[in-house]
C-alpha cells in the first residue's frame, strides 16, 4: 500500500507505528497504573471496533491497543475524549483542554506506581492519589520524562529505573515502655531490611543512620512500640534507565522529604528540561538531561525555590554506575561533530 | 442514680474527677496502626470525653493500666535493692464489660496463684475503680457470651454514649455529691445477650481424652500459620505472663532497675532455660499450651471460670488472620469426636 | 505495703570451690532453713536472677553449684570470697524424707543433676540409720565434668555407689550412661524402696523409663524438675506445665504425676 504518513506526529499523539505499515497502537495513559474497572468496556470497544481485539499491558502500565489502521485514528481520537476528560481532567485535574484531537503528547510519560496502602500491607503511601497530583504536576508537557511511585523501599514499582523514582517511606518512633524485647523487630529488619537493630539492655537500640523507611519493624511488633509517624516521607531516586547503550540504576538524589518538598521539586522539572533544552523539546529522556546539565546544575535547578524539611537529606554529589554494553562508551571524539 | 449530661458538662465534672483520679480510656492514635493509614486505638490518659473512642474495641485492652508493659520493681545499685515508688492517685478506667472479666482472671492469678499476693499488682489494682462501657451490638469478634462474660455488675460508673449527650450511672456512693445537681435520668446499662460468633468450649472429660488432645494433628496446622508473634497475647486482657530483668543506667552498672516486661507463651524463647533447652520448640505446639490455658488448665487448677473472656482481641489483632473463635471450635469438634470414641471403647452407649 | 516476696537480700560468700572448669560452688553464710531440693533465685545487680538449686546445707551456711550456661551465672564467676550475692527463697517442695524414712533409697544422678542430691546424700551419710540401704548412681559426661570428686569418694564408702563416664572408664568410674547400670540396682531384694532420678530432661525420662522395665512401680519414683523460671513465685507462668506451676508445686514430683505433665 502506498502509505504517505507522519509517524512523528502520530508518535507524539501516542499511536506507535507498527511492523505492519498503516497500523499503529494506541497507548492510554492510567496515571498510578490505576482506573474504574468500567474503562476496560472503552478499553474493548477500541480494540474491537479499530484494534485487532488484543490488548497489551503496557510496560509503563497505560492500556496499549494494537493492530490500529490509520485511517480510523481519527475516530480512535474523538472516541477517546471522554476517557481522557475523566481520567486526566476529573482525576487528576490536569490542566489541558480536552478536544477530538486525543492526548496532545507523548512527552511526560504515564506515572507508574505500585498499588500502595489502599491495598499493600507493605505500604508506607498512597501511591495513587500521588500519582494524580504528579501527572497534574508534569501533563501535558512535551518534555520527556518517567516517573515512578512505589510504596515501600521493596520497589515493585521498580522505581529505581525511572528517571525519577519516587519510594515511599516512614519515620519510625519507638515507644519505650511498649517494647517487651521481643526481638522480632530485630529479626525482621535483620531479614527484611538494613539490620539496624539490636537489643541492648532489655530494649532497642538503632543504627539511625541506615534505617530504609520500610516500616517492617511496625508492621511485626505485637505491642505497637514500633509506629509510623504520621507525616509521610519519600525518598527521590534519579536518573535510572533501561536502554541500548548504558542502562543503570538510579541513585538517592533525596531521603525524608515530605510531599510537599516533592511536589515543589516534580513541579521545577519542565523549568529545567527547558533550560536544559534551550526551550526546544527533544526526544531525551530525564536522566540524559540531568547527565547533560550535570548533577550540580540539575541539583541547582530542580531544587529552586524549594524550601526543604528539616529531615531531608540531598546527595551531595552521585556516581553513576552505568551497565557499560560498549566499554570506553564515555569516551567521544570531541572535535568534528556538530 | 442515673444523669443524663452533655458532653460538655461531662467534660466539666471530669475535670473535677481530674484532680483526684488518673483517668484511662480506650484513645485514638491516628495513622500509628500496624498498617499504613490505619489508627490505633488504645489505652491513655484522656483529658476530655469526647477523647474517648466508644464504638470501636481498642486494639490493646485496658489491662496496660493494671499490668504494665514494663514495670520497675526495684533501684539497685550494688548495695541494696529498693522497691520502686508508685504514683499513689487512685485511677479510674473505662472499660468493657468482658474486660471486667478479664481483670478478675488477673486478679487470680496475680493475687491468688502462690502463697501471696503480688505486691505490684496488689498496689495498683487497689486504686482502680471502673467506668463501664456499653458495647451496643458488639463486634464481629466478640464471643463474651459463649464464656459468659457480656455482663457483669463489677462497677462504680457505667456510660451510655448518645451522640453530644450520655447518660450515666452512678452506682459508688463516693461519685454521688460530685452529680448532685445534674438531670437525672432512668438508665442502666444494657448488655450484649447475643454475639454474632457462637464458640463451643472443648468439654475435655477424661485424662485419657486430654492426652489425645495435646497429639492432635491439628496443632501442626499452626507451625505454617502461627508467626510465634505474640501479638495475641500482647493485646489479651487476661494474659498475665511477665519476664523479669535488670537494665543498667550506667556504663559501668553499677546502678540500675529490676523490671518485669510482659512476656508470651507463644514466643519460642518462652521456655528457654539458661544453658538453651526448651520444652516447647513448635508454633503448634505453644498454640496447643496457649489454647488450653485459656480454656482448660485455668479452669482445672482454680474452678469457676475459663481464662478466656471472649473480647477477641486475640484474633483481631492476629496478622495471620488465625481466629481464636475458630480455633476453639475446631478443637471442640475434635473433642467431641474423642469422647465419642472413648465411650464406644468402654462400651457406654452412647 | 504487703510484704515484697521479690526483694532479694544480700548474703555474704564465705567459699568458692571449683569442681570443673564450667562448675563452680558458692558457699554463702546464710542461716536458713532449708529443704533438700529446695531452690533460691540468686541475682546480681544488672545482670538478673535465675533459679539454683541448693546443693548443700549447713547450719548458718548453704552451698550452691552453678554451672556457668546462662548470664546470670557467667557474671557470678567473676565473684571471690567476700564478695555479696543477692537471694530470695528458699522456694519449691523438697524431697520426701518422711517417705524414705525406714526403706532402701536409689539415687539416680547425671551431670549436673548431682548437685540437687548431694545435700540429701551428705544427710545420709551423716544419718544412714534413717534408711535401710542408700544405692547411688552417677554419670557425667567425660573426667573433665565430674562435681563434687572428694564427696564421691566419701559416698562411695557408705552407700552402694556406681559411678559412670559416657564413654570412657577410668579407676572408680565405669563406661556407659546411667540407664546402663540401673539393671545392677537390686530392686528385688528390697521390701520397701524408693527412687530418686534428676538430670537433664532427656537422661530423666529414659532413667525412668528403664527402672519401670526393671520392675520399679511409678510411685516409688521421684523426679525433680528443671524450667525457666522468672518469679519462683507462681505469677510469671514461665514454668507452667499444664494446670500445675513446676516453682509452687514443684520442682519434686512423684512419677505418677511427673508423667502427666504434659509439655
Ligand atoms: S518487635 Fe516491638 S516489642 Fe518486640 S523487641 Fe521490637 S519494638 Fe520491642
Ligand atoms: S523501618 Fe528501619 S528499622 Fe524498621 S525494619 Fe525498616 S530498616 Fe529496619
Ligand atoms: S466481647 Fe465484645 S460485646 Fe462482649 S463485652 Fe467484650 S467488647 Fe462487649
Ligand atoms: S484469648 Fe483472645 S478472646 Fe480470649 S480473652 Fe484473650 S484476647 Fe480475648
Ligand atoms: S498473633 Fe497470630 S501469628 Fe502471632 S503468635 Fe498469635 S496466633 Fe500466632
Ligand atoms: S517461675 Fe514464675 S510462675 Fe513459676
Amino acid at each position: 500500500m502506498n502509505h504517505d504518513i507522519d509517524i512523528k506526529k502520530l508518535q507524539v499523539n501516542c499511536f506507535r507505528q507498527s511492523k505492519v505499515p498503516g497500523e499503529f497502537m494506541l497507548q492510554m495513559r492510567a496515571p498510578g497504573g490505576v482506573v474504574q474497572a468500567k474503562y476496560l468496556a472503552v478499553v474493548q470497544h477500541i480494540a474491537d471496533t479499530w484494534g485487532n481485539g488484543q490488548l497489551h499491558l503496557g510496560m509503563r502500565q497505560t492500556f496499549s491497543i494494537p493492530g490500529i489502521k490509520y485511517e480510523n485514528i481519527e475516530a480512535v481520537n474523538e472516541y477517546l475524549r471522554g476517557y481522557i476528560e475523566e481520567v486526566e481532567v476529573a482525576s487528576c485535574d490536569v490542566n489541558m483542554d480536552v478536544n477530538e484531537g486525543g492526548y496532545p503528547t507523548i512527552g511526560a510519560r504515564n506515572v507508574m506506581a505500585c498499588i500502595g496502602n489502599s491495598h499493600c500491607i507493605k505500604a508506607n503511601i498512597d501511591t495513587l492519589s500521588l500519582a494524580r497530583k504528579m501527572e497534574k504536576l508534569v501533563f501535558p508537557s512535551h518534555y520527556h520524562i518517567k516517573m515512578s511511585i512505589a510504596g515501600c523501599p521493596n520497589d515493585c514499582a521498580k522505581a529505581t529505573f525511572n528517571d525519577f523514582g519516587i519510594v515511599g517511606i516512614a519515620k519510625m518512633e519507638y515507644d519505650y515502655d511498649r517494647c517487651i524485647a521481643c526481638e522480632r523487630c530485630v529479626e525482621t529488619c535483620a531479614s527484611h531490611a538494613t539490620r539496624v537493630l539490636s537489643l541492648e539492655n532489655g530494649k532497642i537500640v538503632k543504627d539511625v543512620c541506615c534505617c530504609v523507611g520500610c516500616a517492617e519493624c511496625a508492621t511485626v511488633c505485637p505491642t505497637g512500640a514500633w509506629t509510623r509517624r504520621p507525616t509521610k516521607f519519600y525518598r527521590v531516586l534519579i536518573g535510572g534507565r533501561s536502554g541500548k547503550q548504558y542502562p543503570r540504576a538510579g541513585k538517592i538524589f533525596l531521603n525524608w522529604v515530605t510531599e510537599e518538598v516533592l511536589l515543589a521539586v516534580i513541579g521545577n522539572w519542565q523549568a529545567f528540561s527547558a533550560e536544559v533544552l534551550n526551550h526546544q523539546p527533544r526526544y531525551l529522556h530525564g536522566g540524559h538531561l540531568i547527565d547533560m546539565a550535570g548533577y550540580e546544575k540539575f541539583k541547582e535547578w530542580i531544587l529552586k525555590g524549594v524550601k526543604l524539611n528539616p529531615e531531608a537529606e540531598v546527595a551531595e554529589r552521585l556516581y553513576w554506575t552505568e551497565t557499560e554494553y560498549r566499554s570506553n562508551i564515555h569516551v567521544k571524539p570531541v572535535c568534528g561533530v556538530d | 442514680m442515673a444523669y443524663r449530661l452533655s458532653l460538655s458538662r461531662m467534660d466539666e465534672l471530669l475535670e473535677k474527677m481530674r484532680e483526684s483520679y488518673t483517668i484511662y480510656a480506650p484513645m485514638r492514635f491516628e495513622k500509628r496502626g500496624r498498617y499504613s493509614d490505619t489508627d490505633l486505638v488504645r489505652y491513655d490518659k484522656i483529658r476530655s470525653v469526647r477523647d474517648i473512642v466508644y464504638d470501636e474495641k481498642s486494639h490493646f485492652s485496658p489491662k496496660e493500666v493494671i499490668h504494665p508493659i514494663t514495670q520497675a520493681l526495684f533501684h539497685f545499685t550494688e548495695f541494696e535493692y529498693r522497691e520502686s515508688e508508685v504514683d499513689e492517685r487512685p485511677v479510674l478506667v473505662f472499660v468493657r464489660p468482658c474486660d471486667i472479666h478479664g481483670i478478675q482472671r488477673l486478679d487470680t492469678m496475680f493475687l491468688e496463684n502462690g502463697d501471696a499476693a503480688d505486691p505490684y499488682y496488689k498496689r495498683l489494682r487497689d486504686k482502680v475503680k471502673f467506668v463501664l462501657m456499653e458495647c451496643g451490638k458488639g463486634w464481629d469478634t466478640c464471643f463474651c457470651v459463649s464464656m459468659g462474660t457480656n455482663r457483669t455488675e463489677d462497677y462504680s460508673l457505667a456510660v451510655r454514649f448518645a451522640g453530644e449527650e450520655l447518660l450515666l450511672e452512678v452506682k459508688d456512693p463516693s461519685f454521688r455529691p460530685l452529680f448532685a445537681s445534674e438531670k437525672t435520668a432512668d438508665f442502666r446499662p444494657e448488655f450484649v445477650s447475643a454475639n454474632r460468633l457462637t464458640v463451643r468450649l472443648p468439654e475435655i472429660k477424661s485424662r485419657d481424652v486430654l492426652e489425645k488432645v495435646h497429639a492432635l494433628p491439628l496443632w501442626e496446622s499452626y507451625d505454617t500459620r502461627c508467626l510465634s508473634c505474640g501479638a495475641c497475647t500482647a493485646a489479651c486482657v487476661s494474659c498475665s505472663c511477665f519476664t523479669t530483668s535488670d537494665v543498667a543506667y550506667s556504663e559501668n552498672g553499677r546502678s540500675g532497675d529490676r523490671r518485669r516486661v510482659w512476656a508470651s507463651c507463644l514466643h519460642k524463647d518462652f521456655t528457654v532455660m539458661a544453658g538453651g533447652h526448651g520444652f516447647r520448640k513448635t508454633p503448634g505446639e505453644r498454640m496447643r499450651f496457649r489454647t488450653l490455658h485459656k480454656v482448660y488448665d485455668f479452669r482445672a487448677r482454680f474452678g469457676g471460670a475459663d481464662m478466656c473472656v471472649g473480647c477477641g482481641r486475640c484474633t483481631d489483632r492476629c496478622p495471620q488472620l488465625i481466629s481464636f473463635a475458630a480455633t476453639l471450635n475446631r478443637l471442640s469438634g475434635e473433642v467431641d469426636r474423642l469422647n465419642a470414641e472413648a465411650a464406644a471403647a468402654t462400651g457406654v452407649s452412647v | 505495703m504487703t510484704a515484697n516476696i521479690f526483694k532479694p537480700d544480700p548474703y555474704r560468700i564465705a567459699d568458692i570451690v571449683h569442681e570443673t572448669e564450667l562448675e563452680y560452688t558458692f558457699k554463702v553464710e546464710a542461716g536458713v532453713k532449708v529443704d533438700h531440693g529446695q531452690f533460691f533465685q540468686i541475682s546480681l545487680p544488672e545482670i538478673g536472677e535465675a533459679p539454683i538449686s541448693v546443693s548443700g546445707i549447713g547450719r548458718d551456711w548453704l552451698e550452691f553449684t552453678i554451672r556457668k550456661v546462662g548470664k546470670v551465672t557467667h557474671r557470678l564467676f567473676s565473684l571471690r570470697r567476700g564478695d555479696r550475692l543477692f537471694m530470695r527463697g528458699p522456694y519449691g517442695n523438697s524431697f520426701p524424707l518422711d517417705e524414705f524414712r525406714g526403706k532402701d533409697l536409689v539415687v539416680i544422678a547425671g551431670g549436673t543433676g548431682v548437685s540437687p542430691v548431694r545435700s540429701l546424700l551428705k544427710h545420709y551419710f551423716d544419718h544412714l540409720d534413717e534408711i535401710r540401704s542408700l544405692h547411688f548412681i552417677a554419670g557425667f559426661k567425660d573426667r573433665g565434668s565430674i562435681l563434687f570428686a572428694d564427696d564421691l569418694k566419701d559416698f562411695a564408702a557408705r552407700f552402694h555407689a556406681i559411678y559412670t563416664l559416657d564413654k570412657e572408664a577410668i579407676p572408680g568410674f565405669q563406661s556407659g550412661l546411667v540407664t546402663e547400670h540401673i539393671r545392677k540396682i537390686p530392686f528385688a531384694g528390697f521390701a520397701d524402696y524408693n527412687v530418686v532420678i534428676v538430670g537433664p530432661p532427656v537422661m530423666m525420662r529414659y532413667a525412668a523409663l528403664e527402672c519401670l522395665k526393671n520392675g520399679v512401680s511409678k510411685e516409688r519414683i521421684w523426679m525433680s524438675f528443671e524450667r525457666n523460671m522468672s518469679c519462683a513465685v507462681g505469677k510469671c507462668g514461665h514454668c507452667k506445665i499444664n494446670e500445675t506451676y513446676v516453682c509452687l508445686e514443684g520442682p519434686v514430683f512423684n512419677y505418677t504425676k511427673a508423667e502427666q505433665l504434659l509439655d
